[in-house]
């Protein structure tokens, strides 16, 4: 349905949004493009639109060039940008009548198209109101519906879930799928949530500095990075050491490390694994106390895939992308993760921030945490949409601090760190 | 082309009616003037060879002018807020005319104007002004002002494509506007300005549209007058429109 060949975008100002990106999108495909803002998700998906031009590459949008027949790919396709596009001042209908004359549609097919989106996306009752009366969520949907008036074979969906709340937000998730299932819609969307990711693609693409970092299932590129964590509380191990080097010498097991009397295990499969290593402990006469184990996230492809260049272009890049991230309100992904400044050397603050980001992540997992055990010394968190609100990690990293290890270098230290 | 700027003008229109106050606010600039300058200037007619009888006769048209100024020089305003709102992507992914995106904010505008500029005549006429109120010569009258809309709107929709800012637009608008005003004879009669101004009057496009509407609305009407300053006016509403549309163009593509 879509296809794109190194297409390369350099704006005015220089700022080169695209590089040699190439992807392709086959039909009845939600494909996801992830990625920090100014990664380029949005240039890309405006070439695609054909709202903006590009220097070099070849797009094809529903079997015709966007470059050379523009008007054919505008009739196959729908959009919904980042910024509402509905007009306030006017009603959901006449929003809807409008768009509908803009596409070149009869008075009667835009009169059972209209019932036929506003039963679909029960707006009803409100579809002569004014927009501005409208919640977010209404009119995300309202949007929706004005981009599929003209029934397009595509729907592209950017940011579709900014600034909604958690509620709406799964709601809008619902009808994306539905979208996709039941009336066959090829949908590419860009989103910097990876949740959504996750949860709403086939594929997803990671998206960094205009290029694809990688692509593929969210699944399959999870299971790449690491397999499983699996995590044994003990009651006063009397040979840390010998018990960790027996262990890693199993197979399966990729690395091991300690966190006081907690043995975290890095595994291909966490499931199969768990029971081995048990009978493995007590062969040895070490009591297990607890056992829980957790899937990697796309949080951590992300953070392996686009780590290394922002590394190296950190510094000549102004405020770096996590920050303005995080500037986003009650949204922001590392909202609650960051170290105050008296915690912190003020003058490698940001570098030490990213490093705690970094191991955080990769010491708590948040989701897909499956607990055996009612004492669990595991951050509880049960698979909360918004991030902010199901961070908990500090407290947690707190408590430790004050049992002795103290500074965030120790802290950097911790397993199956990149730094 | 032709439906779609049809179905966008009627959105805007549609737009405008459901905030009838906002449209009328420009309004009250004119009609202050039309009252101060029509009382402060009273005692101008007396000089000798004043065009007219009383000074408010001679300033009629000169107001009808400024309403268009004021009415339209602002009317990019309205597209960077488009713009920044999403709207205008969303016309622009549907296949509808480039063109008439423009095209149809700008005739809206330009109606605006002529409706306000028929509010200003009404006033006019309380205060006693004696202009000529034949309708084929107020038809030709609002002829001018509706081309003179168009022209300003499309110069400050232009003008917010190269700009992308509003604070320097409207700027911009002040800016254009007064010099315009007062290096015409809108408020003043040629023979009574100084030369270098009447010099600069002769390029200026405001000059020949209050000539035209003047001509028009005088008790007797001189046509050839007229037809001089509506052709200029058209060729600069022409112009100015090519202009805009070009820049729309240029920046979205």
């Amino acid at each position: 349905m879509i296809r794109v060949n190194n297409l390369t975008k350099v704006y005015r100002s220089g700022t080169q949004a695209l590089d040699q990106l190439s992807i392709q999108i086959d039909e009845s495909e939600i494909f996801a493009l992830l990625g920090p803002n100014g990664a380029g998700k949005s240039s890309a998906i405006k070439i695609l639109t054909t709202l903006s031009g590009f220097d070099e590459g070849e797009v094809t949008v529903a079997g015709f060039n966007v470059d050379t027949h523009p008007d054919k790919v505008r009739q196959s396709i729908g959009y919904v940008a980042q910024e509402t596009g509905v007009d306030y001042f006017l009603t959901g209908r006449e929003n809807l009548v409008l768009q509908g004359h803009l596409y070149r549609m009869t008075k009667k097919d835009i009169t059972t198209r209209i019932d036929e989106l506003s039963e679909y996306f029960s707006l009803n009752e409100a579809l002569d109101n004014l927009v501005s009366s409208y919640s977010g969520g209404m009119r995300r949907k309202l949007d929706i519906a004005t981009a599929l008036i003209h029934r397009p074979k595509i729907l592209f969906l950017d940011e579709p879930t900014l600034g909604l709340d958690t509620q709406s937000r799964k709601s809008l998730w619902e009808y994306i799928e539905k979208l996709n299932t039941e009336l066959g819609l090829t949908i590419l969307l860009t989103t910097h949530y990876l949740e959504e990711a996750d949860k709403l693609s086939h594929r997803v693409a990671i998206i960094n500095n205009g290029k694809i970092k990688i692509a593929g299932n969210p699944e399959e590129l999870k299971n790449q990075i690491c397999g499983d964590v699996v995590s044994l509380q003990f009651d006063a191990p009397e040979n840390k050491q010998d018990l960790s080097n027996q262990l890693k010498k199993l197979p399966f097991v990729k690395d091991v490390k300690w966190e006081m009397d907690k043995l975290h295990l890095y595994v291909s499969n966490g499931a199969t694994s768990i029971p081995p290593l048990i009978d493995h402990c007590h062969s040895v006469n070490e009591k297990v106390q607890n056992v829980a184990f957790s899937h990697p996230t796309l949080d951590d492809v992300f953070i392996q895939q686009t780590g290394s260049s922002i590394d190296s272009t950190q510094e000549d890049q102004g405020p770096q992308w996590w920050e303005k991230w995080a500037g986003k309100g009650n949204n922001s992904k590392w909202a609650k993760k960051w170290p105050s400044e008296n915690e912190v050397d003020s003058s490698s603050e940001t570098k030490l921030t990213e490093k705690d980001n970094k191991n955080s992540n990769e010491q708590w997992p948040k989701e897909d945490t499956t607990e055996w055990n009612n004492e669990n010394q595991w951050p509880k968190d049960n698979n909360t949409e918004n991030h902010a609100e199901s961070d908990n990690n500090w407290p947690e990293n707190k408590e430790w601090q004050k049992d002795g290890q103290q500074s965030w270098d120790e802290k950097s230290q911790w397993p199956n760190n990149k730094n | 082309m032709i439906a779609d700027t049809w179905y966008l003008f009627n959105k805007y229109m549609k737009i405008s009616m459901r905030m009838p106050l906002w449209s009328l606010f420009s309004l009250i600039q004119p009609l202050l003037w039309l009252i101060i300058f029509g009382s402060l200037f009273k005692y101008f007619a007396n000089l000798p060879n004043f065009p007219t009888n009383t000074y408010i006769d001679y300033f009629v048209p000169g107001v009808l002018i400024m309403t268009v100024l004021f009415g339209s020089s602002w009317a990019g305003v309205s597209l960077l807020r488009e713009i920044s709102a999403g709207t205008v992507d969303k016309m622009l992914v549907s296949p509808a005319s480039r063109t008439s995106i423009v095209l149809s904010r700008v005739i809206h505008s330009a109606a605006q104007v002529v409706i306000q500029a028929l509010i200003v005549l009404v006033a006019a006429w309380i205060m006693g002004a004696s202009t000529n109120y034949n309708p084929i010569y107020l038809f030709l009258a609002m002829l001018v002002i509706l081309f003179l809309g168009i022209a300003f709107a499309s110069l400050s929709n232009g003008l917010a494509m190269m700009l992308q800012r509003e604070e320097p637009l409207v700027i911009l608008g002040n800016l254009m506007t007064l010099p315009l005003m007062f290096f015409s004879s809108a408020m003043v009669p040629q023979q009574f300005m100084p030369g270098w101004i009447h010099t600069l009057s002769l390029i200026n496009p405001i000059e020949y549209a209050v000539d035209a509407v003047r001509a028009a609305l005088s008790p007797t009407p001189n046509l050839g007058d007229f037809y001089i300053g509506f052709f200029v006016t058209f060729g600069f509403a022409l112009a100015t429109l090519y202009w805009s549309i070009s820049a729309f163009r240029a920046i979205r593509d």
